[in-house]
């Protein structure tokens, strides 16, 4: 297969079949926790116009900005007109992108084994799954391989386009996420490894750079992409000069991250949490997971960068960048105990290339027709259970804790509570504009401030004491602990019903009974 | 005599007058009263919470419940008795394991019944005084289940002399009627229902999903009470 109408005609559609598996039904699944701050934060840069840079919440800005013509497509500048679909839409979109970013490291690896990375890229259950979540993960993992491709582009052509496109996806980077300082240590580190190991980038022998490499024309370059850098994550981190502080906060953040790796708490795991996850999973009576024939692949894929020696110069070299980057990015993320699976994203993508070049390797390794069948045979199946496994994990296991990319997620059982409060508001004289109090711990808040954005006046307390009186106050929703003292407050005249909101974590609503009696009224007379 | 032209004038004046007084139509004027303006306190940005997905076998809230008496020579008699069920094919598990005696909240002692409300019906042989009937649905997580109802028959078809002995299905929405009874949390303890000594030989007992999925899961049904002679 060669860079010919045919290949970037199959490399499309499998771009085009990814974007589809990640945009269909994007709002099956309950706002995460996550997701919902995200979005809830987002909603002030839609409607005030406003983003301030948060070093100890939230992460970067790149998100918010790049939701926003998402928005004002669907729903112009309202947040309350928002819904699920628009708001993944953005990560779906950039995680389609991914596979297309793929095409820019031609040369780096032969096009058959660009095309099955791309084949691998589009199905993985893991990538599918958080490509439909409203976090940064997916835009991160999209500006690396920005950055990497044209980082490797620059080092074939030594023109100053490619050095700025490398310093935008670089500064983007870091306008995405704190944790890209891992990915650039981990890119450095490799760029040294493979220096060491003899495969100096001097030795791609490409006459098309070689009058140009001087010295100076290197400096500039370099200036070049440093500077596109820097102005790139300024304009962000300053809300593009509303608050210049942002550019300091956006340094002093990593004093945060820092701090939370190493306290971990809850979401500290074991070490090969991430790689236990992707080989094998298995919770109750729900379907085995895994995504081991990709880590199998990115295996024979390994063995090539050293043993092949058949390769072009360049393609060894950036092979072996790959392969170290991805050892060192998933030792890193593996030895960090904070650990969440979304994570598993940006050392994956190293992963997936090199099982690219792990199937190339394979189609190619005998010229027997019975064991190049035997290995189309396999793949093919493999291929096949990854995409059930994909098509599972998102829509029918999508919020189901059997499934091993489900973390922490919103039982779908909230939306009933959504429901009810809807269907309640309407026998309210003021509707929408009703009075709602919320009582609970700060996390078990979450996603109720999404799905309440349409209501005019919900108020969060922690404590019952705290968000009396109620007498003014027709329904109220609480933590299930905290029911006792609420009812000591409110007396017996209220409904109480109670939802799930995450596995073990129910709340409770409480409908006073005037207007319960109402709603129940209206129900019996249908 | 008023004329019908003469009152459709009254009714136009008489229109005037009063939209034109204050209140009418509309609220009060803002001299009088103003909008309390409430300064609601915002949600707590907080970080990814804990990801749960372990047994606890720990009780939510409440304290343990306290010892309940029943009359003398009362027995379970609901042992190893036949089960049927609106679901005849469960998801999960067999129709048996609600009266064979095991509790345990662990995968495989339990029996999944389809989404919606479903119903599974016990057949103690003979018309028993019921004094004690212990259900656990699912306990291995804090879960509630929606509309139980326990009804009470000699019937098998459950249409003629029904008594309901609980009913937590406050909104009506597995049309049975509307009960008074508290919704609750699975615990390992089960939810006792007090039957008062009613007769019957068939129990029947509803559900319609619980706050963490659409199922129905029941994980042993025990019924006390004496032989009727």
């Amino acid at each position: 297969m060669n860079r010919t109408p045919t290949f970037y005609g199959l490399f499309f559609l499998v771009v085009l079949a990814a974007l589809l598996f990640r945009v269909s039904w994007l709002g099956l699944r309950p706002m995460h926790h996550d997701e919902a701050n995200q979005a809830v934060k987002f909603g002030s840069l839609l409607e005030e116009g406003r983003y301030r840079y948060d070093p100890n919440q939230h992460h970067g800005p790149s998100l918010y900005y790049l939701t926003l013509p998402f928005a004002w497509i669907s729903s112009g500048t309202s947040f309350a007109s928002l819904n699920e679909v628009t708001m993944r839409l953005v990560p779906a979109v950039f995680g389609a992108g991914i596979i297309l970013l793929l095409l820019l490291l031609k040369d780096g690896y032969s096009p058959p084994a660009l095309f099955f990375s791309a084949i691998l890229a589009a199905v993985s259950p893991v990538m599918v799954y958080y490509n439909r979540f409203y976090i940064q993960e997916t835009l991160l993992v999209f500006f690396l391989v920005g950055a990497i491709a044209s980082g490797w582009r620059y080092l074939l052509e030594r023109k100053w386009g490619w050095a700025s496109a490398a310093g935008f996806f670089s500064g983007m980077m870091f306008a995405t996420k704190e944790t890209c300082i891992i990915l650039f240590g981990a890119a450095a580190g490799s760029l040294v490894l493979v220096h060491v190991l003899g495969g100096s980038i001097k030795s791609i022998e490409n006459p098309r750079w070689k009058e140009k490499n001087t010295k100076k024309t290197a400096l500039v370059h370099l200036l070049v992409f440093a500077g596109t850098a820097i102005a790139v994550s300024v304009l962000f981190f300053s809300s593009f000069f509303q608050n210049p502080r942002g550019i300091l906060d956006s340094v002093l953040a990593f004093k945060t991250y820092f701090g939370r790796a190493a306290g971990a708490g809850f979401h500290s795991h074991p070490f090969p949490y991430y790689l236990k996850m992707l080989a094998f999973s298995h919770y109750g009576n729900g379907p085995v997971w895994s995504e081991a024939l990709v880590l199998i692949l990115a295996l024979v894929g390994c063995a090539t960068v050293f043993i092949n020696r058949s390769q072009k110069m360049s393609e060894r070299l950036f092979l072996r960048f790959v392969f170290f980057f991805t050892i060192l990015t998933t030792a890193i993320y593996s030895l960090i105990p904070y650990k969440t699976p979304w994570n598993i994203l940006p050392f994956y993508i190293g992963v997936i290339i090199l099982a690219g070049q792990g199937v190339y390797f394979l189609l190619n390794a005998s010229r027997k027709i019975i064991v190049q069948s035997l290995v189309i045979l396999i793949l093919g199946g493999g291929l096949y259970h990854l995409g059930l496994q994909s098509y599972r994990a998102n829509f029918t296991y999508s919020a189901d804790p059997r499934n091993p990319y489900v973390y922490a997620q919103t039982s779908p059982d909230l939306l009933n509570l959504v429901h009810r409060i809807e269907e309640i508001a309407r026998f309210h004289p003021e509707h929408k504009q009703m009075l709602i109090k919320v009582i609970t711990y700060p996390d078990e808040a979450w996603p109720l401030p999404w799905y309440l954005r349409s209501f005019g006046k919900v108020g969060y307390w922690q404590e019952v004491e705290e968000a009396a009186p109620f007498s003014d106050v027709l329904l109220i929703i609480s933590s299930t602990d905290k029911v006792d003292r609420l009812q000591f407050r409110i007396g017996a005249n209220y409904q109480s019903e109670y939802y799930g909101l995450r596995p073990e974590v129910l709340l409770a609503l409480h409908i006073r009974k005037d207007l319960w009696d109402k709603f129940i009224e209206e129900r019996s007379l249908k | 005599m008023i004329k019908k032209s003469d009152s459709l004038v009254i009714t136009i004046l008489l229109f005037f007058l009063v939209s034109s007084s204050p209140g009418f139509g509309v609220q009060d004027t803002a001299q009088e009263k103003v909008e309390l303006e409430l300064k609601l306190p915002k949600p707590m940005f907080v970080g990814t919470p804990r990801n749960i997905r372990s047994a606890n076998l720990e009780r939510i809230t409440g304290k343990r419940r306290p010892p309940f008496y029943v009359p003398k020579g009362t027995e379970l008699l609901s042992l190893d008795r036949p089960v049927t069920s609106s679901d005849t094919e469960p998801v999960i598990g067999d129709l048996g394991f609600l009266t064979d005696g095991e509790k345990s909240g662990e995968e495989g002692y339990y029996v999944e019944l389809g989404p919606s409300v479903q119903w599974v019906q016990i057949d103690l042989g003979r018309s028993c005084s019921l004094n004690a009937v212990l259900i656990w649905h699912y306990h291995s997580q804090a879960r509630v289940y929606r509309d139980v109802i326990v009804q009470v028959a000699d019937d098998p078809d459950f249409i003629t002399d029904v008594q309901t002995i609980y009913n937590n299905d406050h909104d009506n929405s597995a049309g049975l009627g509307i009960g008074k009874d508290k919704e609750y949390i699975e615990t390992n303890e089960g939810r006792l229902i007090d039957p008062r000594g009613i007769n019957g030989r068939y129990i029947r007992l509803y559900s319609r999903g619980n706050t963490s999925n659409e199922m129905n899961h029941y994980v042993e049904v025990e019924v006390y009470g004496t032989l009727n002679k």
